[in-house]
């Protein structure tokens, strides 16, 4: 096989033709913000219902643990794509965003919010599962500690058991970030003029068919791989700060 | 310092794991008096534990009844945390919060259960910390303590809530050879201003010198039960006299 046969009239150069970069720069570093907000805001609106998630996993009580655990398994076992579509075409089909609504004047709220609540609803369901590790992580004997003083159940959780699960999460919760960075070029598919979107857009109206997924594919790794090495670095470093 | 005001009574307390295939307490019973220093020992897996921590309900008994002042613990219709208020624990590895200083794990409780203001709270803690001779330790975090710095913090914690009784288990267990005194010290001096005490200990030593009363556990029953005296020196019981033998 030679390079034609695998790749027909392609050349090697049309891997960097980025001569469209100059015209369309600045849409793409915009879709670069909107794939950064996208994450960072999916990511955050799951921890409060992730943690509620994860307490309802831990309890004694059956209805509630089932519940927890019916939802987390849904949002695991489906595609993203589907809850998406679901959410999209579903949920927000009946709750109508007023199409002008606009963030920083580029991203519209009736696209960016169907987006972020699909994300988020979806992120909840692994962020949960990275709270009940963090949770069951923290010896029981702080919680023995805590009721023996007379604290309540939730107390305890609160003021003993959850701040030092949420340090040992943290590196988690930041690598989750990390996949909504990738994960969320999915909104592409809807419309959403993230990334991924953005680099569809200009190949589309430059006839540059390869580079600008190229550029994309750059960029998502240059954010994604320094913040992955920088993760790891403040993980080892905690757990070498643990062993004091 | 003994009274005979009952504080304690455990009436025939079993407790089983995995639904009965564990019996871990074969129907114990036990009445500890105010101002009475209670000494429990025996091998380990005996029960112990076990019993020591069903007295605040950490443990739920299968079946039997655990009175503390006159109220019934293991009724259902008890609020259990207003009970553990006046219970001491100190455990055989500290339990400190290692998330917060010496002084915050002192004043946490009293603070959030609203039974102190913060100033009463600090001012209680720098009193009971200077008693200890740690007033210097109050904005250090447990993991630049000492094991026996530690182990002293978490019972002036306990202290810090005023309970009625303190329950002990293994409190020097966990703990370095040269660093088991000092917390054996302070436990003789609670005991001399009358604290009422349940202790699970390994250190015969201090069980006969400070204990009004020892009890000797196996197979999750309480086998003797006797002055350190008496139990030590004419042991009844073959499976205490083979475990005095094994330990002294
Ligand atoms: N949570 C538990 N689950 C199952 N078995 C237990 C549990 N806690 C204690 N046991 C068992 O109950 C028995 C008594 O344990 P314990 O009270 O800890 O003994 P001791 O403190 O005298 O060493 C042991 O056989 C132990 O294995
Ligand atoms: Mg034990």
């Amino acid at each position: 096989m030679d390079w034609e046969g695998i790749f027909g009239n392609l050349s090697p150069a049309s891997f960097f033709n980025f001569s469209f970069l100059g015209e369309y720069g600045k849409y793409l570093l915009q879709a670069i913000g909107y794939t950064l907000l996208l994450a960072v805001v999916s990511v955050l609106l799951a921890i409060l219902p992730a943690l509620l998630l994860a307490i309802m996993r831990l309890s004694k009580n059956k209805l509630v643990k089932g519940i927890s655990g019916a939802y987390i398994a849904l949002f695991r076992s489906t595609p993203l794509l589907v809850q998406l579509s679901i959410i999209y075409f579903g949920l927000f089909g009946a709750v109508r965003i007023p199409n002008n609504w606009q963030l920083f004047g580029f991203i519209p709220m009736s696209r960016f919010i169907p987006g972020v609540v699909a994300l988020a609803l979806n992120s909840s369901a692994y962020v949960a599962e990275i709270f009940r590790g963090g949770i069951l992580a923290v010896d029981i004997g702080q919680t023995e500690a805590a009721r023996s003083l007379g604290l309540p159940a939730w107390a305890s959780m609160k003021l003993v058991v959850l701040p030092q699960a949420i340090k040992n999460v943290l590196p988690a919760l930041a690598n989750e970030i990390v996949t909504m960075v990738k994960e969320s070029s999915i909104c592409s598919t809807l419309g959403m003029a993230e990334l991924m979107f953005a680099a569809k857009t200009v190949a589309g109206a430059t006839y540059i068919t390869l580079a600008p997924y190229t550029v994309a594919a750059l960029i998502y790794f240059c954010i994604n791989y320094p913040a992955s090495k920088a993760i790891e670095a403040v993980e080892r470093r905690m757990r070498r700060g643990d062993k004091r | 310092m003994v009274t005979n005001d009952e504080l304690i009574r455990v009436v025939d307390v079993k407790k089983e794991y995995n639904h009965g295939e564990i019996k871990a307490l074969n129907g114990c019973s036990l009445t500890v008096h105010k101002g009475e220093v209670v000494a429990m020992c025996g091998p380990s897996g005996s029960g112990k534990s076990t019993l020591l921590r069903c007295l605040n309900m950490l443990e739920v008994p299968t079946s039997g009844h655990i009175y503390f002042d006159g109220v019934d613990l293991a009724d259902k219709n008890v609020d259990i945390n207003l009970h553990r208020r006046k219970m001491g624990m100190v455990f055989q590895h500290f339990n400190l919060f290692p998330h917060k200083t010496v002084m915050q794990n002192i004043t946490l409780a009293p603070v959030y259960l609203k039974l102190k203001t913060k100033e009463e709270a600090r001012k209680k803690g720098e009193e009971l910390l200077k008693r200890i001779g740690l007033s210097n330790k109050a904005n250090e975090y447990p993991n630049m303590l000492s094991g026996g710095q530690k182990q002293r913090i978490a019972i002036v914690r306990a202290l810090a809530m005023e309970p009625e009784v303190m329950l002990f288990d293994e409190p020097t267990s966990a703990l370095d050879p040269e660093m088991v005194n000092e917390v054996l010290d302070l436990m003789r001096d609670l005991a001399k201003a009358g604290m009422t005490m349940v202790v699970v200990t390994h250190e015969m030593g201090f069980a006969r010198e400070v204990a009004d009363r020892v009890i000797f556990m196996d197979g999750g029953q309480i086998l003797e039960e006797n002055t350190p005296d008496l139990l030590f020196d004419s042991p009844q019981h073959p499976r205490l006299k083979d475990f005095l033998s094994k330990v002294l």
